[in-house]
């Protein structure tokens, strides 16, 4: 049966980095759908019914009461929502799908590795595990421009506080002395992915962003460090 | 198994030419379509404007995002394809034929010369 879509307002509009904004739509009353830390929504405009773009959740399926979609200033949808999207502003949503899913297994180390807003999906891993205080280890690699570019630092380094089973690593590929950045500062290698991934057999590897990213995540994993197919998803942009 | 025809050249940034006379036909290759999902939105450039390859002059937006899309040649656009704005699906169902988006009138026809070949293109996207 399909999924019912949904009329759902902006309750929050938060712009979490100068071109990127997280919005909460609230679930109507008595709605209580079963769904997946990790899917994705794809919602649309009342006055444009055409024009459909999908975001992957931010928020995770133990958040209840609301979706959460984090929005970079791209294209027409990500621009409407950025600059102009507000409280009270209403959007239809059509329910979460998705095969992006944490594999939440004791023994198992998932290693996420994402470009630019392509963290967003790690937001809702990340939170699900720390919440249920799972022994999943989960590593997240985010590879970024600047600093300044990084989308929920804040909260990824208070889950860190309170999972030790949660890593959140950065490296900037184009910090400017004036950043003041003194971590990594070098795009993703293969040396990095091994330190971090010591134990292959019981990791599952995580690819979400960019197209040029996903791709180079998925010929590191499976060439380079030689690991099955079946132990790496990708979330692609196009 | 993208499609890639074997009477058109074709761009690395994925776009395809079609060449009649001193007019180029333009659009998205079967594995650009495949790769950017459900087209939802298709922005081109107007009739009359001069174009320099490799120069961004369309937009393409598909449910997951949104991308420019360069000409491979230079020179002046004169023609558009009307109903793929209007019905963006057009470019995934019918990306070589009713999914073209402008026609050029070519300034530099030996720029035709750097693009790929066919077969070139089927060994970029691992074909």
């Amino acid at each position: 049966m399909p999924k019912e879509i949904l009329e759902m307002p902006i309750e929050t509009a938060t712009m979490e980095l100068p071109d990127t904004k997280t919005i909460r739509l609230k679930w109507p009353d008595g709605h209580n759908p079963d769904f997946k830390t990790g899917q994705f929504i794809t919602v649309y405009w009342p006055d444009t019914p055409a024009y459909k773009r999908a975001y992957s959740l931010s928020s995770c399926a133990l958040d209840r009461g609301f979706y959460e979609v984090t929005v970079k200033r791209d294209g027409k949808m990500g621009t409407r929502i950025v600059d102009w999207a507000k409280a009270g502003d209403k959007l239809f949503v059509i329910p979460p799908v998705g095969k992006f899913l944490p594999v939440y297994e004791p023994d198992k180390h998932l290693v996420c590795i994402a470009g630019g807003s392509g963290v967003t999906p790690f937001r809702g891993f990340a939170r699900e595990a720390t919440r249920r205080k799972l022994e999943t280890k989960i590593t997240v690699l985010y590879s970024i421009r600047t600093p300044a570019d990084i989308i929920f630092h804040n909260e990824f380094r208070e889950l860190e506080k309170e999972n030790p089973n949660f890593k959140f690593h950065v490296t900037c590929t184009r910090a400017l002395p004036e950043h003041n950045w003194t971590g990594r500062a070098a795009r993703i290698t293969s040396d990095w992915v091994k330190e971090i991934a010591t134990d292959l057999p019981n990791t599952v590897f995580y690819a979400c962003g960019p197209n040029a990213l996903v791709e180079f995540a998925e010929h590191l994993v499976i060439h380079e460090l030689g690991v099955a197919k079946e132990q790496m998803k990708t979330e692609k942009w196009g | 198994m993208s499609n890639i025809l074997s009477d058109l050249k074709y761009a690395k940034s994925h776009e395809w030419v079609r060449v009649s006379g001193d007019i180029a036909t333009l659009g998205i290759t079967d594995h650009a379509q495949a790769e950017l999902t459900d087209i939802v939105f298709v922005e081109l450039p107007a009739v009359g404007r001069q174009v320099k390859a490799g120069e961004a002059c369309a937009v393409v937006e598909s449910v997951k995002t949104a991308s420019d899309i360069y000409s491979p040649v230079s020179g002046e656009i004169v023609a558009l394809n009307q109903p793929v704005t209007d019905n963006p699906a057009l470019v995934n169902t019918e990306p070589y034929a009713g999914g073209w988006f402008f026609k050029i009138k070519l300034s530099h026809p030996a720029e035709l010369n750097a693009l790929l070949s066919p077969e070139d293109y089927k060994k970029q996207i691992g074909g």
